[in-house]
């Protein structure tokens, strides 16, 4: 064994832990899966490492970086195994969570319910601390009030609390006195304020972040803790990194601290990896298309940046931290195939997830999923799924779907299997259209990039159904957000509420100034301590601006190398809205709502490896496809023996140890040098 | 199933996904409030006859797929490709436009030289004119008053804008750029469907998409029919009120006779009053029209949560409203404030349903939708600045197997609302409570949702406050299976002296700095016995603090002891007592002694017998008849009727024999007599 400088990312997800190292002086990757024990995360961490590490020929020594990325906190919520968390809030807003934006999730369910909250109504306090709309103080607790306060929360018996005062954002002192005060009162219990986490304008939404906070805090704190001796006693001596929502990684610290910026970090770190290959791969427009169990997600890249966005969701609740902005656009492997009561087949959204699985799968699954229907048509291969380790049933995904037959009017198994992909393939296209819709974007402008197990088997079809002429298949679909992970910058999202209406621009330009200024400098001192060998910190920063009295804002990037000035930002301003709604009105103050900045830093560079030049691969065999209502006669091929610059035409089939990719008839396949697959439609 | 069911399924979602295209890109392009924040907005595609197939199910507003746009394409004969017509006339579009601030677009869409569907979108633009800023008023008695009329006219003509038509639209608005803004983006909506359906016909060709128009409503019909053959067959009567009409204190009654055969469900308002003179007329357009079954689509909306949403939906559905009604008004009748008028119809049918299948549905809602306006001072300009503090909704109503929501109902728009901060930010009002009104919730085994308390002060002098569409300041939504009222809406102000005043509904509402205001919504009804209701939940509310212990012990028989646990033995004792046996239908004493005055059958005669009078006598002679029998009705919110009127019994015998001289003024002879 010799030394080499390698980096690990570590995803875990529900049934596989996924590894990827990556060794920074080759570019050499190697990757793998190691069952997750769900009732103890960091266990397979544990048994994995060390034989992924023996795997690529190097020792738990050579970890320089670790970086990982787990759904812990995501599960909590969503299973609400959190903390109990308190909230103390100005008085008359009791209610803050229980009225939230007043929307019922569903306008037509008359017997819909609403989110249940995180803080049930009786361990909400209010306390006479509010700030005045200009930033002023109109009542701040006494020492006394805090006493009595913290008797309250501590006869709780919370291990949490969140402190939401109202104009908190304008003025933060008496949040952060309130918030420190308690600490010292309650010094077992975890206190987040929400202006401290968070500065931004608009209540609900803040104390929504402070609140799941606090309520993730004390589960992650001890799964950190338990993970740092783990990694300790397999020998790794790395730095630890923890991914997140907004694609980057912070330290083990900085995670500890605010771990609701971890919660979306998954699907995150896929989108950093796509984002990666695509740039390598010389495309600067990709959907990603993440095919998983029980369902799809997709996300857009445009250049150097997968786009984020400031509304999603955690769970039931609204979340406006900028994240990667990944969407669901429908079924997943699991995904149920049946017929309804008319007689018209559909797919979904039931999943027959991991536990029985699909049919074929020989698990106890009796109603056949998507993934049966793969096998039905002839797509994958039943006696070499994952590398051949599970053979499937083929037969019995075929008997569960022709059980379908009478009442479609339809004749065998594979008739209904190659319908109902049909079936789901339409609903992904329409949900990605809308999807893009919403973005103001074509997806026939963009080519596609699928990984999960079986992005690249379904992705074609997808492609074909939308108008999309290009797909680039990763050459390890299957562990791609471990992947990402290790591709991922420390970076961290600033916000400040401004509210600030440009009247004369010198002024402004002193005003933004000094904000961004205070902005640049948290960030500097923050990833000061993320780490060594970070590389210089890029900051980026925008304004969110609108005209005065107009009822929503317009994103406006603040170029950061030179002092910004107000008369740019304004012009910026009227051409983003002249550019979406056609107009610029001259006369119309301007306000800047807000102020954004992101300060980023690189872990050391490492690029993927170029392909060793090889002869030409030829059909490992041929097989039967049914496709377009008949069997086509397809060449099978495996993938890792294909050529740099290899040229293939569809119909054909490529297997890999963790996916199948279908390259339709009327397309084209090209190796790119670094193994990515570039696939091309050939008709007009 | 004619078609074949593969492509139905495939054309089924991306047909729906087109029309939910078409709204992203005009939610997307949208400048207004209401576009961004309210989402009061949709679009559409329909078919040769006018009816939709492709409607969003996620975004805009939910419950227009049934309107009809036949009137419209009647209107304009030579429609071209690129032409896009216009109106927002709720008399001649027959109901497709309810008030003049909803525009309405209609394209059609060409393959080979034919016209092969119909793109729709609607917005709810800033202002057409009008008395009052924003185009509505209660008050209005008349539709000119409501604001420029718009008789289906091309806005653009052969892809080319019409000009004038902007000219005259614009200088008739407050808001020309809003208005302007709001045009663009509905085209370009109108623009994205068009490409939509050229992808699909170029797709799935032209055969496929002409048949999957019918296909796809006879597919939601069969579904939707399905769901209502839940409702077992028979005939159901029920009737609410309106506390008011604006213009006059009188009651206004909603009475529907709901009849059901094998999943076959028609509604038959007669007996509801004749049109107001203000702006609560609901313009239905003499026809099946949506608004008047509302209830009903989220019936089957609530039971079956995937049926494409098209306006085969409606197809069991038969709803019939007499003419010259406040459910099917003439014109000019004012329309402005008409989602006032059709919550109540909701309610209304939410009572012929409980009648037939109680265990289906909930108790009513708050019933209310309110946006609390503040119209203040703006130093800046010299002039009034306007905008929304809050939305007001109640509670929502209980169930059989659970609570009603606490502070939210979907209604008939599901606003969202504002953040306080952003409220004390652009306004000078300081919010000092928003929250859910404690003991506000109809009582029962399950409850109904707690109503919410807004309260805020003004910061300035000559604050005006409006609260456009406040209602059940009298009529308290009801509880059902025993279950109890909600508390009823209240407005209360504290002057800056400390002096007190109780508003009761508002018209105009001036504050002056330091001056509060307290609003409180109407809670949900409740379902089934309160006295029932596990008193672990009872607990659990007054620990939470929605009720009180006092309530909790009046209301549900639960005493609690100091300790915060059920005293079991106190309990049992307090529900031990005898008391009246619950009823299906639990109301408040305003309404129960409304009923007892004015009898069913001879309301109904009444109601009859106005309609053979010339519409400008209609209201003349209500108004005489309804006051001489209660000696005058007092304001809503004031004085109870019992109060007022006293002895009920002679109330009602004044009744009979006001209806029986009517009759007699009215009959063949007398009116021979009168010749």
């Amino acid at each position: 064994m010799t030394m080499a400088a390698c980096r690990v990312g570590i995803d875990v997800g529900g049934t596989f832990t996924d590894f990827v190292l990556v060794n920074t002086e080759t570019g050499n990757l190697t990757f793998f899966k190691e069952p997750s024990v769900p009732s103890d995360p960091s266990a397979s961490v544990e048994r994995g490492l060390p034989k992924l590490v023996e795997k690529a020929g190097v020792t738990p020594a050579d970890v320089e970086y670790i970086i990982h990325g787990t759904t812990l906190g995501l599960n909590a919520i969503i299973q609400r195994r959190g903390a109990k968390v308190a909230m103390v809030v100005t008085r008359g807003f009791r209610d803050l969570l229980e009225i939230g934006r007043s929307r019922m999730p569903d306008s037509y369910d008359q017997r819909a319910s609403k989110e249940e909250s995180l803080v049930p109504r009786d361990l909400v306090f209010e306390l006479d601390a509010r700030v005045g709309a200009e930033g002023d103080i109109l009542a701040q607790p006494s020492e006394a009030d805090l006493d009595r306060l913290a008797e309250d929360l501590a006869a709780t018996g919370c291990a949490a609390v969140a402190v939401v005062l109202l104009n908190s954002y304008l003025h933060p002192e008496i949040e952060r006195q309130v918030t420190e005060g308690l600490r010292r009162r309650l010094p077992e219990v975890i206190l987040t304020g929400s202006s401290g986490i968070w500065p931004e304008i608009r209540e609900y939404e803040r104390s929504l972040i402070a609140v799941l906070n606090a309520y993730v805090n004390p589960l992650m704190d001890s799964y950190f803790t338990k993970l740092k001796t783990r990694l300790e006693t397999v020998g790794v001596r790395g730095q630890i990194y923890i991914t997140a929502s907004n694609g980057g990684t912070l330290s083990l610290a900085t995670a500890n601290d605010r771990p609701i910026e971890t919660l979306l970090s998954g699907p995150a770190s896929g989108v950093t990896a796509a984002q990666f290959i695509a740039a390598r791969s010389g495309q600067d427009r990709v959907i990603t298309f993440d095919m998983g169990g029980t369902s799809s997600d997709m996300a857009v890249c445009k250049g150097s940046e997968p786009e984020s966005t400031t509304r999603t969701h955690i769970a039931d609740f609204p979340l406006v931290m900028p994240v990667v902005n990944v969407s669901a656009i429908g079924a997943g492997g699991g995904s149920i195939v049946w017929v309804d009561k008319y007689g018209v087949l559909k797919v979904g959204p039931e999943s027959a997830g991991a536990d029985p699985g699909p049919v074929c799968y020989g698990r106890g699954g009796t109603r056949p999923t998507v993934t049966d229907c793969y096998v039905a048509t002839g797509l994958i291969d039943p006696s070499r799924f994952l590398g051949g380790r599970m053979q499937l049933d083929r037969d019995a995904a075929l008997a569960a779907l022709a059980e379908l037959a009478p009442r479609l009017g339809m004749a065998t198994g594979t008739d209904i299997a190659e319908a109902a992909l049909r079936v789901a393939t339409a609903l992904m296209t329409t949900e990605l259209r809308k999807s893009m819709a919403q973005r103001g974007e074509d997806p026939r402008d963009f080519a596609i990039m699928p990984f999960g197990g079986a992005g690249p088997t379904h992705a074609n079809m997808l492609a074909e159904d939308a108008g999309i002429r290009r797909m680039l298949v990763p050459t390890i679909p299957g562990t791609f957000c471990a992947m990402g992970a290790t591709r991922a910058n420390v970076k961290r999202d600033y916000v400040r509420s401004l509210r600030h209406t440009i009247t004369s621009p010198s002024e402004s330009d002193v005003l933004l100034e000094a904000a961004l200024n205070e902005l640049r400098e948290k960030g500097a001192e923050w990833i000061s301590g993320e780490g060594s060998g970070l590389g210089t910190p890029l900051i980026s920063a925008s304004a969110d601006m609108r005209y005065a009295g107009q009822a929503f804002d317009l994103p406006v990037p603040i170029d950061t190398s030179a002092p910004v000035r107000a008369s740019d930002l304004c012009e910026g301003f009227h051409r983003a809205h002249e550019a979406l709604y056609g107009f610029r009105d001259e006369d119309s103050g301007i306000e800047i709502v807000t102020l954004r900045s992101r300060i980023e830093a690189r872990l050391p560079e490492w690029d993927v490896a170029s392909l060793p030049s090889t002869a030409a691969a030829a059909p490992r065999t041929r097989r039967l496809v049914r496709f377009g209502s008949k069997d086509l006669d397809v060449p099978v091929y495996d993938r890792p023996m294909l050529a740099p610059g290899q040229v293939l035409h569809g119909p054909a089939v490529l297997e890999q140890e963790d996916t199948t990719t279908w390259v339709l008839p009327d397309w084209s396949v090209r190796v790119h040098e670094n193994g990515t697959l570039i696939l091309e439609a050939e008709n007009a | 199933m004619s078609f074949d069911p593969i492509t139905l399924e495939i054309l089924s979602s991306k047909i729906a996904a087109s029309a939910e295209e078409m709204s992203f890109t005009l939610q997307r392009t949208g400048r207004t409030l209401f576009v961004k924040e309210t989402a009061d907005f949709q679009t559409g595609i329909a078919d040769l006859s006018g009816r939709f197939f492709a409607y969003p199910r996620e975004i805009g507003v939910s419950n227009y797929m049934g309107l009809d746009l036949s009137p419209v394409i009647r209107a304009v004969p030579d429609m071209e490709p690129g032409d896009v017509i216009i109106t927002n006339h709720p008399y001649i579009s027959e109901g497709l436009a309810t008030h003049l601030p909803d525009l309405h677009m209609v394209r059609p869409y060409f393959h080979d030289d034919k016209i092969v569907a119909y793109g729709w979108c609607f917005i709810h633009c800033s202002d057409v004119g009008g008395k009052v800023p924003s185009s509505i008023s209660p008050s209005n008695d008349s539709l000119y008053q409501e604001g420029l009329l718009i008789p289906p006219t091309k806005i653009v003509k052969a892809g080319k804008i019409n000009e004038e038509f902007m000219w005259s639209f614009r200088v008739n608005s407050r808001s020309p750029d809003e208005n302007t803004g709001d045009v663009k983006a509905m085209l370009a909506a109108l623009t994205t469907g068009q490409h939509r359906v050229r992808d699909l016909i170029a797709q799935h060709g032209i055969d496929d998409f002409m048949a999957v128009q019918e296909a796809l409503q006879d597919y939601s019909a069969r579904r939707a029919r399905e769901v209502l053959r839940r409702i077992p067959d028979g005939r159901y009567e029920f009737w609410d009120y309106l506390d008011d009409d604006y213009n006059s204190a009188l009651p206004v009654r909603i009475r529907v006779r709901m009849d059901v055969e094998d999943g076959i469900v028609s509604l038959d308002y007669a007996g509801t009053d004749p049109q107001v003179s203000s702006a609560y007329n609901v313009p239905t357009g003499n026809k099946e029209h949506p608004w008047l079954t509302l209830r009903l689509i989220s019936f089957v909306l609530t039971y079956d949560k995937t049926i494409p949403i098209n306006a085969g939906l409606y197809r069991p559905m038969h709803p019939k409203a007499p003419k010259g009604s406040i459910l099917n008004p003439e014109a000019p009748a004012a329309v402005g404030v008409r989602h006032a008028t059709a919550t109540r119809v909701t309610d209304t049918v939410t009572g012929v349903l409980t009648l037939a299948a109680p265990e289906l549905m909930k108790a009513p809602s708050g019933g209310v939708t309110v946006p609390v306006v503040l119209s203040e001072p703006d130093p800046e300009t010299g002039g009034r600045k306007t905008l929304v503090v809050e939305p007001m909704v109640g509670g929502s109503g209980g169930m059989a197997d659970k609570d009603g929501v606490d502070g939210r109902d979907s209604g008939l728009a599901n606003l969202g609302n504002n953040p306080a901060e952003s409220v004390e930010a652009s306004s000078r009002v300081r919010l000092l409570r928003y929250g859910l009104r404690v003991d506000s919730a109809g009582a029962g085994r399950h409850r109904g949702g707690c109503g919410q308390e807004l309260v805020f002060q003004a910061l300035t002098d000559d604050c005006q406050v409006l609260g456009r569409g406040m209602e059940r300041f009298r009529f308290a939504p009801w509880g059902i299976q025993g279950g109890r009222p909600g508390a009823l809406f209240e407005v209360h102000v504290t002057r800056a002296d400390g002096r007190t005043e109780t508003i009761g509904k508002i018209d105009v509402l001036v504050l002056n700095e330091g001056d509060i205001v307290t609003m409180l919504s109407p809670g949900g009804g409740g379902y089934g016995d309160p006295f029932t209701r596990d008193p672990a939940l009872v607990t659990l509310d007054v620990q939470r603090g929605l009720v009180t212990r006092g309530a909790a012990e009046a209301q549900y028989g639960v005493a609690i002891a100091d300790d915060g646990k059920v005293d079991a033995a106190a309990t049992a004792a307090l529900r031990a007592v005898e008391r009246p046996a619950p009823s299906q239908f639990e109301f408040c004493d305003d309404r129960r002694a409304w009923d007892a005055i004015f009898d069913d059958a001879l309301m109904c005669e009444f109601v009859t017998l106005l309609g053979t009078l010339p519409q400008a006598r209609r209201i003349e002679t209500r108004r005489k008849v309804l006051e001489t029998v209660t000696g005058g009705v007092p304001r809503a919110g004031s004085v109870g009727i019992l109060d007022s009127v006293g002895d009920l019994d002679a109330a009602r015998a004044r009744f009979k024999q006001a209806v029986s001289e009517l009759r007699a003024a009215l009959s063949p002879k007398a009116q021979e007599t009168a010749a």
